[in-house]
């Protein structure tokens, strides 16, 4: 569409890049959130489905801050994907936002209100948890098929495809897989966050190991679906690089056999930290296959790119504030790292 | 109608119902954030334990309403992109930009710092705490600033060229130092401050009516009370110069705003006639009826006596906003930027005849009254002024440049309307859940028991994790 300079395209792939992190770094925060809703959906003890709020109420805000990072990074490089991606997921995204919703005012409204209303907020944060999960799996499913776009000359090519076109048997398997993966992700993350002898946390324990050998059947069979439907990803892994692949998929499994030890051992934060490793990899794996396109076989990043990237604003924002916000965040993880029990239900 | 009409009415509906559920809760962020500074920046410096429970009672009245902000917010960042794809596209380069160093800037910031203000008494010392309030209230504000930036220059396109379909940045400097941007965001950021300084004044005079915690609520009512003035004064100057601006910039918007037809009269003089009320006749080339003092007009627009001010009927009918609703829409708020401030003159008055004391402010039953009504009255001026500026600017989404319904995604009457029944039902829910939540805090009122939040600090900086976990228990 335009031609891009040097620079240009460099900057875009360094976005592109930060991108592709915001999404990760979201979906090792607040997936452990979402999946520990979904595991509240099978508590029994209403304290214990209290803690498990609790637990994130400090920080839950700001990890799911870093999906409106990815959508402002979305929207300010990649704008073109931005108006026709969101069109062609309407209806899953629409889902998505109602999740979040109902999951925002459980969360900050639950210690306020009365028994019953805290059982009926914890019915609508345990489905919107899974109603996140499944259609943000969904979309990210339907993104990988690529879709339709108008040809006009003279005007930005839009979507054109329908409202129901994200819904294909793939699509509705990846929204099931990251189910399955968040599930793990949030059992993870209540047994870090639970004093040792809270019984919650052996019930998370007896979760683990099932939930852990579905996962790796999800990646596994996520992995050889898109191998068999998408050419762009079969060429990639097979093709000359294939060492480069081989090896990541070592790691990855590597870091997930280093995750299940680490959970048998009580080492709570190093299962969550394998974890995440593995999530990350795999994820940079998938980006790395798609690329250059951002959505395979309709836009590349350079296409898809704004031609106004310039190098000031992405110094601003890399250089100053993404660095800094990625401290705070830290450290307001650090503030409220400590163990809770079930009497956190009440504490505020 | 047909489809694509409808479908493009219903986005439209769709997108205003959207943001002006959201914009119920960000001016009461933002501005109380900073009023929550301030009690606090006095508690700190004073020692007087009075501000310090009046922190943590309207703190927690902050938090509800914040909880509901991000949840209808998240939905307007995601909202562009699906309800106005090709809007999102073309307009992405500066728009989406902007947009971004929002959540960047503005909510990463201040999610960092939120978790640190509302749960972090007693675990971080007093001083960080303060600090952490400080951030609030200035990335909400820079928030503010960001995503006003951009609607303004949906209002007034400067710095960019359309080319291919795209507008594409030729100046950033003009581009984000739009015209109506240097009015529009100052005059926002006093609506937040009003709008919270009101709902302050509303809170505790209801507190007073019933005569509970009168020594706490007197203090807090005083003080806003008397910043009223200040603010509210401001507020109708600054709102003047943006109709200034709007006249420069869409004098289409003013004229359906001032329901003002004819730039001259039929003698050749120049119509100066203001309309108090009226309604616009059927072919929408006159007002039907309406009450008119001649000469306002021309002195509100231009300052002088008979300026002429551009009327409807120089444009085409396809290019005219709707007439009724911005006009009154942008009456009530105007009114009620009047009604505020006659309310602050009516307590400065009280004020200065010692009336307002801890002794005899309960007396004043019709003001405390008054107060608690107003309480009301900033959130209508934000919604009119926001439904004045959003409809005065149809047929255009960016303005002269871009129709509304070029911008629009492609969808169907049925899925728009999907869209709408969705959000209607979360919407609504989110805010009769806060409106419920505000008035049970409100009801079971401040705490004034549990002991002061200890700082970790004061300890030689070795309390017990545990203990610390307890006392903010107590104390949330
Ligand atoms: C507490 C809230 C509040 C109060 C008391 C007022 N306004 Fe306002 N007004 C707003 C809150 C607001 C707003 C909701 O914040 C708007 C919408 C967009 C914006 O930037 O500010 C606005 C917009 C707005 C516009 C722009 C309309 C457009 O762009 O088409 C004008 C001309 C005025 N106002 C004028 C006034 C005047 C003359 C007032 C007093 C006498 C006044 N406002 C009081
Ligand atoms: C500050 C950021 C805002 C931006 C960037 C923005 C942007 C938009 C866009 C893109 C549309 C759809 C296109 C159109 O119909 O022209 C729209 C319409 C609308 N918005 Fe906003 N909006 C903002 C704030 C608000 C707020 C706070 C309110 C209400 C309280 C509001 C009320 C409306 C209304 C009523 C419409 C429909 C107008 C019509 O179609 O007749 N907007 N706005
Ligand atoms: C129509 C355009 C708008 C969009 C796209 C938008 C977007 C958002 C989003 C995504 C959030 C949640 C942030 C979080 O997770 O922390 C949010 C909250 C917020 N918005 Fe908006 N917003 C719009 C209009 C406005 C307006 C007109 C203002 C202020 C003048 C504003 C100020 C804020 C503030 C201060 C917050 C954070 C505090 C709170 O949630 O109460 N927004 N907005």
């Amino acid at each position: 569409m335009h031609t891009l300079s040097a620079s240009q395209q460099v900057l875009i792939f360094a976005w592109w890049f930060a991108l592709g992190v915001s999404v990760l770094i979201y979906i090792a925060l607040d997936g452990a959130d979402l999946g520990a809703g979904i595991f509240s959906l099978f508590v029994r003890d209403h304290d214990e489905r209290g803690a498990i709020m609790a637990a994130m109420a400090g920080t839950w805000d700001a990890n799911e801050t870093w999906l409106i990072v990815a959508g402002g990074i979305l929207f300010g490089t990649f704008p073109y994907v931005y108006g026709s991606a969101f069109n062609y997921l309407m209806v899953p995204l629409a889902f998505v936002l109602w999740g979040i919703m109902a999951r925002a005012v459980a969360l900050e409204f639950r210690h306020l209100a009365s028994p019953f209303w805290q059982r009926f907020s914890d019915g609508v944060f345990g489905v919107a948890s899974l109603t996140v999960t499944f259609f943000g799996g969904m979309s990210v499913g339907a993104v990988l098929h690529g879709y339709p776009m108008t040809e006009e000359a003279g005007r930005v090519p839009t979507y054109v495809g329908g409202a129901f076109a994200f819904i294909t048997p793939f699509s509705i398997w990846v929204g099931i897989a990251s189910t399955i993966a968040m599930t793990l992700a949030g059992l993870l993350f209540v047994r870090a966050r639970f004093e040792k002898d809270e019984p919650i946390r052996q019930d998370a324990a007896k979760w683990t190991a099932t939930i852990f050998y579905l996962a790796i059947a999800a990646v596994a069979v996520t992995t050889a679906w898109s191998a068999l439907i998408f050419p762009w990803a079969a060429n990639r892994w097979f093709g000359p690089g294939i060492w480069i692949w081989g090896i990541l998929f070592i790691v990855s499994l590597f870091a997930i056999i280093q995750m299940r030890r680490a959970t048998h051992q009580d080492r709570d934060l190093a299962a969550v930290l394998w974890f995440n490793g593995a999530a990350v990899i795999m994820g940079l794996g998938m980006l790395a296959t798609m690329f250059p396109y951002l959505i395979p076989g309709t836009w590349t990043i350079w296409d898809a790119a704004s031609p106004e990237v310039s190098i000031t604003t992405f110094t601003l924002t890399m250089g100053g504030f993404i660095p800094v916000m990625i401290m705070y965040n830290a450290y307001q993880i650090w503030v409220f790292r400590a163990r809770v029990t079930k009497l956190a239900a009440h504490a505020h | 109608m047909n489809a694509a009409d409808l479908s493009t009415l219903i986005s439209r509906i769709d997108f205003a119902w959207i943001t002006t559920f959201h914009i119920i809760y960000p001016p009461l962020t933002i501005g109380l954030a900073m009023l929550l500074f301030f009690a606090e920046w006095r508690w700190v410096r004073s020692k007087d334990e009075g501000w310090y429970r009046l922190c943590r009672f309207f703190e927690r009245l902050f938090i509800v309403n914040f909880g509901a902000g991000v949840a209808t917010g998240v939905t307007m960042e995601m909202a562009f992109g699906i309800l106005y794809g090709p809007f999102s596209q073309a307009a992405g380069p500066f728009f989406g930009q902007v947009l971004g160093y929002e959540t960047i800037t503005a909510f990463m910031y201040e999610a960092g710092f939120i978790g640190l203000m509302i749960f972090g008494w007693g675990r971080i010392s007093q001083r960080m705490h303060l600090f952490a309030t400080a951030n609030v209230a200035i990335s909400s504000t820079l928030s503010a600033m960001w995503i006003l930036c951009a609607n303004s220059w949906m209002q007034s396109p400067t710095g960019v060229e359309l080319r291919d379909g795209v507008f594409h940045v030729v100046d950033w400097g003009e581009a984000i130092l739009n015209p109506h941007f240097l009015t529009a965001f100052p005059h926002m950021l006093i609506a937040a401050v009003e709008l919270s300084i009101c709902f302050v004044a509303a809170v505790s005079a209801w507190f007073l009516l019933k005569r509970r915690h009168v020594a706490l609520f007197q203090r807090a009512l005083k003080y806003s009370i008397l910043s009223l003035i200040f603010v509210a004064a401001v507020q109708v100057w600054v709102g003047d110069e943006l109709g200034q601006t709007v006249a420069e910039t869409q004098p289409a918007a003013l004229a359906a705003m001032e329901g003002h037809y004819e730039t001259h009269n039929p003698d050749g003089s120049v119509n100066s006639s203001w309309n108090v009320i009226g309604w616009p006749n059927a072919d929408n080339d006159g007002m039907g009826w309406s009450i008119a003092i001649p000469h306002v007009l021309s002195l509100l627009e231009t300052h002088s006596w008979d300026g002429a001010v551009q009327g409807l009927n120089e444009f085409d009918q396809q290019d005219r906003p709707p007439i009724a609703a911005t006009f009154y829409s942008f009456r009530v708020m105007v009114a009620i930027g009047g009604v505020l401030l006659l309310l602050a003159l009516w307590g400065a008055w009280l004020a200065a005849r010692g009336r307002l004391s801890v002794e005899r402010v309960t007396e004043n039953t019709w003001f405390l009254k008054a107060v608690v009504v107003a309480g009301v009255l900033p959130y209508l001026a934000i919604w009119t002024g926001w439904w004045t500026r959003e409809i005065a600017r149809q047929p255009w989404v960016v303005y002269g440049l871009m129709r509304t319904e070029d911008g629009v995604s492609h969808m169907s009457p049925e899925l728009a309307i999907f869209w709408f029944v969705g959000f209607a039902i979360f919407e609504i829910g989110v805010t009769l859940g806060t409106i419920h939540f505000l008035a049970k805090i409100c009801r079971h009122g401040p705490d004034v028991n549990s002991p002061v939040a200890f700082d970790p600090h004061d300890n030689d900086g070795m309390a017990p994790a545990g203990q610390a976990d307890h006392t903010a228990a107590q104390t949330a």
